[in-house]
């Protein structure tokens, strides 16, 4: 337990008065977006890309055209068996998807505002994918799209772990210029579905 | 050292000051452009400090709710005094599981606890895997800057550094180039480790839970590969409710870096099955700080670093000359909390312009409170005899408003006439590396007197 009693002691001793806690009235923020527009620009600001679809059967056809000669695909989408070329039964470690070339994965909840797509666990065979693939392509129903994060935060209820994702992986480290691919994903492709 | 002097060694390379000054601004202007189309930004910035403020004043049952959840969640907690608690509990943590290789994401509280040289002296290899971090690491140079560790190295630093330590071709300091290389360099660290060491950017109390916020998804390729991940957090990274995440992750990006949200959001909550995960929550000075109602709302801080951005002072001193681990404004008035003398010089790097409080997404009044640090400073440390004189001599000048008409005339006169050698001699500091404006033949009194007597 260590220090833990003297240290909330301290707290209790040297804490204000209590003040009121602020109800967050998300209203305020409102300004009508257009979700799917301000949501598609967003992407392509944090360099990301949005290809409207309007089937699910377009999705494979659409990544061998973008992304051709991949070795190492893996996706969560129904019926895209033919697709894969790994199994997650017989990955033993995470570290087994060094080689990942493209990860496919559907997600029911993104943010307009920013352009990022939530990711949790339940939808996730190992918590490293999203983030070990070389390619990351999300495929969503223009209909998860929510305003503000407000909005995204009153739909996500339990999870054991979840990530908002905005864009490919970045750093501008080196006197601040940008250079995508830091040690996350290279690409983010975004199919949203009408 | 004191400011003055390392500032003044900054500032020997004055191109390099001048691309510092420049490449800050520009992030601060990114940050303008980014918040002018958040409608009711300023409404969030209201919402940001009164959350905090409430959670401070509540934070004792905060923690208790949030180490409840936490532990119900599967994750262990542990609870560290000061710095010296704090790395023993992390070197116990890995040595209970033979943990020899770390890599460690950006966590300002393991700088500020000196980790890294506690864990290597007793053989444990600790990388950082932000590639500003691992930057300054090869140099061993501690970071500069919150946000950006390694502003003050320029790509031709970089390269250098790069050739020695990762054996890269020469390449005219190619940021494409050097990043790549980076990546494969920490991909085999990643992949190699035995535990991951991350900050906490906010932790929160309803579910026990933590986030972590990184462009680069270093905090994940360590995470979610080690077995054992150690979260280090100082105690005011509390906050009551998940939906409080909507607040500050609207707040923290824009004012950072100018970017809607940053790349990875990451919500960790339970461990993966058989993982270990483990939370060090630590006071270090902030139980104190907590008790002091002048500067208490220092610890509202989310580290987003707008202040240091903004700061006419900093970006022209650079981050090393505060010599602290949280430099620039919001450094100033941490260090001297943790030792007044040591820091005595930081408060006076100002030029109390509030630029600093303007940008705060928390709202922090952070340049009332360097104004405070000063009051005390004078009181309590030593001040060098001409500063104290010439206090006194102003003092008493500014009491008499005839006496400084006519001191003021002289100065004016002696602007406008005195050979620029005399002006810049040496006992004018108000001269150094810096013309003074020709003065002018009105004082704003007269001005003044002038305009009333002709609109009369
Ligand atoms: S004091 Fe405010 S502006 Fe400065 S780093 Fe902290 S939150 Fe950002």
């Amino acid at each position: 337990m260590g220090s833990r009693t003297d240290i909330l002691n301290k707290i209790k001793a040297n804490k204000p008065d209590k003040l009121a806690l602020p109800t967050i009235d998300p209203y305020i923020f409102n300004e009508d977006l257009d979700l799917v527009k301000e949501f598609t620009k967003k992407v392509e600001v944090v360099g990301g890309n949005v290809y409207p679809i309007s089937s699910l059967d377009e999705v494979t056809l659409k990544i061998n055209t973008l992304l051709p000669n991949t070795h190492s695909n893996f996706s969560t989408l129904e019926n895209t068996t033919g697709f894969n070329t790994i199994s997650m039964d017989v990955i033993k470690r995470p570290h087994e998807l060094e080689d990942l070339d493209v990860l496919v994965l559907q997600s029911g909840l993104a943010v307009s505002e920013n352009g990022s797509i939530w990711v949790e666990d339940s939808v996730l065979p190992m918590r490293i994918l999203p983030f070990i693939t070389k390619h990351l392509v999300f495929v969503i129903d223009e209909r998860s799209i929510v305003p503000y994060m407000h909005q995204a935060y009153e739909k996500i209820n339990d999870f054991n772990f979840g990530v908002f994702i905005s864009g490919p992986s970045k750093t501008a480290d080196i006197e601040q210029s940008l250079v995508i691919g830091a040690h996350g994903a290279l690409s983010l492709s975004v199919f949203l579905l009408k | 050292m004191s400011h003055p002097k390392l500032a003044s060694i900054f500032n020997k390379d004055e191109q390099k000051v001048n691309w510092h000054d420049k490449a800050l601004w520009f992030v601060r202007h990114k940050r303008d452009l980014s918040v002018h189309q958040v409608k009711g930004w300023e409404t969030l910035r209201e919402l940001g400090h009164n959350i905090k403020a409430h959670t401070l004043s509540n934070l004792d049952n905060y923690l208790v709710e949030f180490e409840t959840n936490a532990l119900k969640n599967g994750i262990q907690v542990h609870w560290a005094a000061n710095a010296k608690e704090h790395n023993t509990i992390v070197h116990q943590i890995l040595e209970e599981h033979g943990a020899k290789k770390v890599v460690k994401s950006k966590s300002m509280l393991t700088e500020e606890c000196h980790l890294n040289p506690y864990l290597e002296d007793r053989g444990i290899e600790v990388i950082d895997t932000d590639l500003g971090e691992r930057i300054v690491q090869l140099a061993k140079e501690p970071p500069s800057h919150i946000v950006l560790p390694a502003i003050h190295k320029n790509r031709h630093e970089v390269d250098k550094l790069f050739q020695e330590h990762l054996h890269t071709k020469p390449c005219d300091g190619d940021p494409q180039y050097l990043t790549q290389e980076a990546r494969k360099h920490l991909r085999e660290k990643f992949i190699n480790a035995d535990a991951a060491i991350t900050g906490v950017n906010f932790a929160i109390a309803e579910t026990g839970g933590f986030v972590v916020c990184t462009n680069e998804g270093n905090a994940d390729m360590g995470t979610h590969l080690a077995p054992i991940h150690i979260a280090c957090m100082g105690f005011e990274k509390l906050i009551p409710k998940q939906e409080h995440l909507g607040v500050f992750l609207r707040l923290l990006a824009r004012s950072a870096t100018g970017q809607p949200i940053t790349t990875y959001s990451s919500h960790f909550k339970r461990p993966m099955n058989g993982n270990k995960m483990h939370i060090v929550i630590v006071d270090n000075g902030r139980a104190e700080q907590l008790g002091r109602p002048d500067f208490r709302k220092s610890l509202h801080c989310i580290r987003c670093g707008a202040c240091m951005n903004t700061c006419p002072i900093y970006r022209r001193s650079g981050g090393h000359s505060y010599d602290a681990t949280i430099p620039g404004p919001i450094g100033s008035i941490l260090s001297p909390g943790k030792d007044l003398t040591k820091h005595s010089s930081l408060p006076f790097a100002s030029t109390l312009c509030g630029s600093c409080s303007d940008v705060c997404p928390v709202k922090i009044d952070i340049h009332s409170q360097l104004y405070k640090w000063r009051q005390i400073i004078t009181k309590e440390t030593k001040q060098p005899f001409v500063k104290k004189k010439s206090m006194v001599f102003m003092g008493k000048l500014f009491s008499k408003p005839k006496q400084f008409e006519r001191i003021g005339k002289i100065g004016r006169w002696a602007l406008r006439s005195l050979p620029q050698s005399m002006i810049n001699a040496k006992p004018n500091v108000w001269g150094k590396s810096r013309d003074l404006p020709k003065g002018p033949k009105q004082s704003f009194d007269e001005w003044y007197r002038n305009r009333m007597k002709k609109s009369q």
